[in-house]
């Protein structure tokens, strides 16, 4: 087989992982090396479904010994099997990293024979683009689950970042659909590294040459849909793990219709694209807005509202704290008001020191008043908020703009 | 009304703050050289002088730190209508202040600056994420491209520590103008008889590598394979990488 059918198979193969960040690290070149981290990463293309390539996103094998039902690389599946080579696979990618086409590697892969045979191909081709192409480009490592702990030290000392999927976000699910795998396989090289980062971090305060250890930090992933669990299992489930596992990132994954006859499965034709967009709003509402996951979805409310996002759905159920002034709130409440985001919470605080703030300076600075009107006072004469309105109205106005939006050519008149 | 004509560089624009200065006048606009001109307005022509432009610099780092400098910098370079003002507009109201007033987002002028300041960067940005090298026969890698501002002074840094071990160069078809790094330093070059075509950006036969074919093709059919079929996003995609770029993007270009 050649090679652009090995790729075409691998990458098809690996597109279901969503992660593609090439961030968290700054990896500096060295002398007679290629290759450097940007902190923020950087995204080189984008491609047809209109996420970003950053890395190149691939698996080592798509041979697989376990039979995961969500997965389309399962044992059962009827598909063209392939495996790379180590040199094949480094060549490509450093011959990829110096057209610019991409910041680094993404390596995955089936399980093959066992989890340690497996885990020894993907650091063995790390080692390689480290040591002998002396590579400073991004690599991101699968570990795969079962894999020994030594050989998970010695990827974390290559890789910038690491990343074990959990996929499904219950234990008891995770057992029907993949009766090989259970949770602590999974969570054991999680802790691992954790262990690792922190130990790193201490040593680096006393050796300022301690040799890197996954300095991008690790990242999981959750399919979403597959199983019937709720919101709020899936939300607390990442909430714990940022919380005990330091996690960067939690990925989620609406469950793409990968297993057609399997009746464990739902039986869908596309993927729950909504709730996706919904849980990953709250995500960002817990790492980058001051949100604890019991704001966002409780017992009342196990499920995330659909029809709006779910900072306005938590104003919505909690207008007492509402208005805000923006001239005088502190940067938590900031946070709180839907339409404002951190960049625009911080640029508030910042301009507010020189002069009071109306709507027409709020808006120049990036504020969504469409939303935020409701709930914000500034230095002007009040309008009418959510305390006046109550909250039904607020939403209704709010989804109405958007209805209108989604019916297809609603009273465009035409002029002929 | 009162024009102030200036050679179109940074330093140019300097020199003319300095002179609105020394003449206690405000000019209405400050022209570049193919500006449009106004038809009645007495008309000032300033000279290029590095000795002032430098103490207008020194004054915007002493009261406004180096990143308003640079922010003054990236504001000039999107070359949008009427920068100029907004540049000698926001020097006047920082050497009343003697404070730096890149915070004070409520004045229209600072979140001016600001915007464009962003919109330059961003360019930049753009510039690190979507240029594409093809190795020529004699082992350089060359990129054309066009990026809407001139940027790739800015962006030349990122390649320079990132390909140290590799020659490459990189060249601006809009301003033909580019850059060659051959493994110790950055110069800047202009290419009289190209060797490559300027609308597909692609070397012309003879001077490719052999090898290049293979890894173009490469790159197509993985960029091809690692889209999900079920949630094709067209309009998501222009937004992060718009129409303009395509024209020299390996995997979008025909």
């Amino acid at each position: 087989m050649n090679l652009q059918e090995k790729i075409r198979i691998l990458a098809a193969a690996a597109k279901y992982d969503v992660s593609c960040s090439s961030s968290g690290s700054d990896r500096a070149n060295q002398p007679g090396g290629i290759g450097s981290a940007a902190k923020a990463g950087i995204c080189h293309s984008f491609a047809d479904d209109g996420r970003c390539i950053s890395l190149l996103k691939i698996l080592y094998s798509n041979h697989c010994i376990y039979d995961c039902a969500y997965c389309v690389n399962r044992h059962s599946n009827d598909i063209q099997r392939t495996t790379f080579t180590v040199k094949e696979l480094v060549d490509l990618t450093i011959g990829f990293y110096r057209r610019n086409y991409i910041e680094g590697l993404f390596l995955s892969s089936g399980v093959i024979n066992n989890p340690d045979f497996t885990m020894e191909r993907l650091v063995r081709v790390a080692r390689e683009l480290r040591q002998i192409h002396r590579f400073n480009g991004y690599i991101h490592l699968k570990t795969i689950p079962g894999g020994s702990s030594r050989l998970v030290k010695e990827a974390a000392l290559y890789a910038d970042r690491l990343s074990v999927n959990i996929e499904i976000p219950s234990e008891g699910n995770l057992k029907m659909l993949a009766p090989e795998k259970d949770y602590p396989s999974v969570l054991s090289p999680m802790s691992l590294i954790k262990e690792g980062i922190v130990q790193y971090k201490e040593e680096r305060r006393i050796y300022r040459h301690t040799p890197l250890f996954a300095p991008a930090g690790q990242s999981t992933q959750l399919i979403i849909g597959a199983t019937p669990d709720s919101d709020r299992q899936i939300l607390s489930l990442a909430s714990n793990l940022y919380a005990t596992q330091n996690l960067k990132r939690v990925y989620y994954s609406g469950y793409n219709p990968t297993n057609l006859y399997d009746s464990r499965l739902p039986a869908i034709t596309v993927p729950p694209l909504k709730r996706e967009n919904r849980l990953y709003q709250s995500d960002w509402l817990m790492r980058f807005y001051q949100f604890s996951v019991d704001e966002i979805v409780n017992d009342a409310h196990p499920d995330l509202d659909l029809s709006v996002d779910p900072k306005l759905s938590y104003a919505l159920r909690n207008p007492h704290i509402f208005p805000i002034d923006v001239n005088s709130a502190d940067h938590h409440m900031l946070l709180r008001i839907p339409g404002v985001g951190p960049k625009s919470a911080k640029m508030i605080l910042a301009a507010r020191r020189f002069r009071k703030l109306n709507s027409q300076h709020l808006r120049r600075i990036g504020v969504v008043m469409k939303r935020a009107q409701y709930f914000i006072t500034c230095h002007e004469l009040p309008t009418a908020t959510i305390q006046e309105l109550q909250p039904e109205r607020v939403r209704s106005m709010l989804t109405m703009d958007l209805r209108k939006q989604s019916l297809p050519n609603a009273h465009q008149l035409s002029l002929w | 009304m009162l024009e102030y004509l200036y050679d179109g560089t940074f330093a140019g624009l300097l020199t003319a703050i300095f002179h609105a200065f020394r003449r206690k006048e405000y000019p209405d606009v400050i022209l570049r050289p193919q500006g449009q001109r106004l038809l009645f307005a007495t008309t000032h022509t300033v000279e290029t002088d590095d000795v002032m432009a430098q103490r207008v610099l020194n004054g915007i780092e002493r009261y406004g730190g180096k990143t308003t400098c640079e922010q003054l910098l990236h504001a000039f370079l999107s070359q949008s209508n009427n920068v100029e003002i907004l540049i000698l507009q926001y020097a006047r109201e920082l050497f009343f202040q003697k404070r730096p007033i890149m915070a004070d987002l409520g004045n229209s002028f600072v979140l001016q600056i600001h915007k464009l300041d962003r919109r330059v960067l961003r360019e930049v940005q753009r510039v690190l994420m979507f240029i594409r090298f093809e190795r020529s026969a004699d082992g350089i890698y060359f990129a054309p491209f066009a990026p809407k501002y001139d940027v790739l002074p800015l962006a030349v840094g990122h390649f320079k520590h990132r390909f140290a071990d590799q020659q490459w160069a990189i060249y601006d078809t809009l301003r033909d103008y580019g850059f060659h790094y051959h493994g110790k330093r950055v110069e800047q070059i202009t290419i009289n008889a190209p060797a490559f075509s300027r609308d597909s950006g692609k070397l012309s036969v003879e001077m490719e590598h052999e090898n290049e074919d293979d890894y173009r093709e490469m790159w197509r059919v993985y960029f091809r394979s690692i889209a999900i079929s079920e949630r094709l996003n067209p309009t998501l995609q222009r937004n992060f990488m718009p129409k303009r770029f395509w024209k020299y993007l390996t995997e979008k270009k025909v």
